[in-house]
């Protein structure tokens, strides 16, 4: 089986039309399915949280068979996740793509697992803090996306979980928990 | 004068009958005992010869599939239903009919990807994989049988040869004579051009390009016009062994 790192590639990966968009619905369904899937997992497993259209990505295209998906085919499959709200376009040109292997609300439960697990429930720490001081070491925050970390603080804010401030360095964000 | 019929004559008569139906009940009972004594003779020794063989019955398929056809030969089916002695002594019964769950749920399980048509070795490869406890014990000739045995359920399963593969058709579609050619034509690469269906079987472009969509409809091809060439391929994902495994991991 090919592999890309250590991440094990699905046989259909090496099937030369799966990278050509189909024609007829049901095949196309089916397809669609099978590269979502291979597109959350392979983010997952890699930490990848942006898809960039127009950059190189390594699902992107197959030098075995020598085959690339096309930028039609890349923003449907994207666009396939969008819908399922498991990504989100991060400007209107479709050219980035934001990828959720965790919904928002997970990420925020993530969040407060975090905080329950450390003691911090009435703690201040800044935002970069949470994505890479020592508590988050070897946790799933430890080096998550930005926009999907405000995201997620965000709507724990909403829940009146905690606050989101400016900190004293312009460069970056204080949150206070109050769980 | 005319002899009217007297009561003598009409007890006669009646007599009479009585006495052939007496006579043609005896024949008949003692040809039935016959018969049923021959059947149970008949049957113990099938009996007799299947408790003896059962264990290379059941382990054996080579032997299985002789057994099978010495029981076609004498106008037995052990497989026509689970009661009854076979069942009971062999459990061949559920052999095929566990094999024909298998099948079925193998068809399906592959049918996004193949659009229900799926070669007969493959198949075999996967309800292998399945039963891992007796990998081998499951030969093409039992599952051959298994598939004869779910057209009773009018689903639709059928084998159909192409060249030399045979495939499993678990879709009602109907393949046509064009159709089969352009399957057994993929055999070699796994797909096929028009270009090259129009050279190989001498078709106009317009017959070739008609029964390609239509394999295309049906969700038996693929296209892919990724090749560097440029020309636009037909895979047929039933017939090319990349996608043994697609499925399989399901």
């Amino acid at each position: 089986m090919q592999k890309l790192g250590d991440f094990k590639l699905p046989h259909f990966f090496n099937y030369p039309p799966y990278f050509t968009l189909q024609p007829v619905r049901d095949t196309r369904e089916k397809q669609v399915q099978l590269w979502k899937e291979l597109i959350l997992d392979y983010c997952r497993t890699q930490k990848i949280f942006v898809i960039g259209l127009e950059e190189e990505f390594p699902l992107f295209s197959n030098p075995v068979i020598e085959r690339t998906l096309s930028h039609e085919a890349r923003e449907a499959f994207l666009s396939a996740l969008v819908s399922e709200g498991r990504a989100e376009w991060l400007d209107k040109g479709h050219r980035k793509c934001l990828i959720l292997w965790h919904r928002i609300q997970e990420w925020a439960d993530i969040i407060l697992n975090f905080v329950k697990d450390n003691g911090l429930e009435d703690s201040v720490m800044t935002v970069e803090e949470i994505r890479s001081g020592t508590e988050s070491r070897g946790t799933e925050l430890s080096g998550i996306d930005r926009t999907i970390l405000m995201r997620a603080l965000k709507l724990l804010e909403q829940k009146g979980k905690l606050a989101i401030f400016k900190g004293t360095s312009a460069d970056d964000e204080g949150v206070k928990f109050s769980i | 004068m005319r002899r009217r019929p007297g009561i003598g004559g009409l007890q006669n008569a009646a007599a009479a009958r009585d006495q052939y139906r007496l006579l043609g009940e005896n024949v008949a009972r003692i040809r039935t005992d016959l018969m049923k004594e021959q059947l149970t003779t008949f049957r113990s020794q099938l009996e007799e010869f299947a408790r003896k063989h059962k264990n290379d019955i059941r382990k054996n398929p080579a032997f299985r599939s002789q057994f099978h056809e010495m029981c076609t030969k004498v106008g037995v089916d052990p497989l026509a239903s689970n009661k009854g002695f076979w069942a009971e002594l062999l459990g061949i019964g559920d052999f095929y009919y566990e094999l024909g769950v298998q099948i079925v749920e193998i068809c399906l399980a592959t049918r996004p990807h193949n659009g229900g048509l799926i070669n007969l070795q493959e198949l075999c490869n996967m309800v292998r994989q399945r039963r891992k406890n007796d990998r081998g014990a499951v030969s093409e000739d039992d599952c051959l049988r298994a598939i004869s045995k779910l057209k009773v359920l009018g689903s639709g399963f059928e084998v159909i040869s192409v060249g030399k593969k045979k495939l499993v058709r678990s879709v009602p579609t109907e393949l046509n004579k064009d159709h089969n050619e352009i399957l057994e034509l993929a055999q070699a690469q796994g797909f096929v051009t028009v270009n090259e269906v129009e050279r190989r079987l001498s078709w106009t472009s317009g017959r070739a390009t008609d029964a390609l969509d239509t394999l295309l409809e049906e969700g038996l091809a693929m296209i892919d016009d990724g090749h560097r060439d440029g020309k636009c391929r037909y895979w047929f994902p039933c017939v090319s062994s990349i996608s043994s495994s697609v499925g399989a991991d399901m």
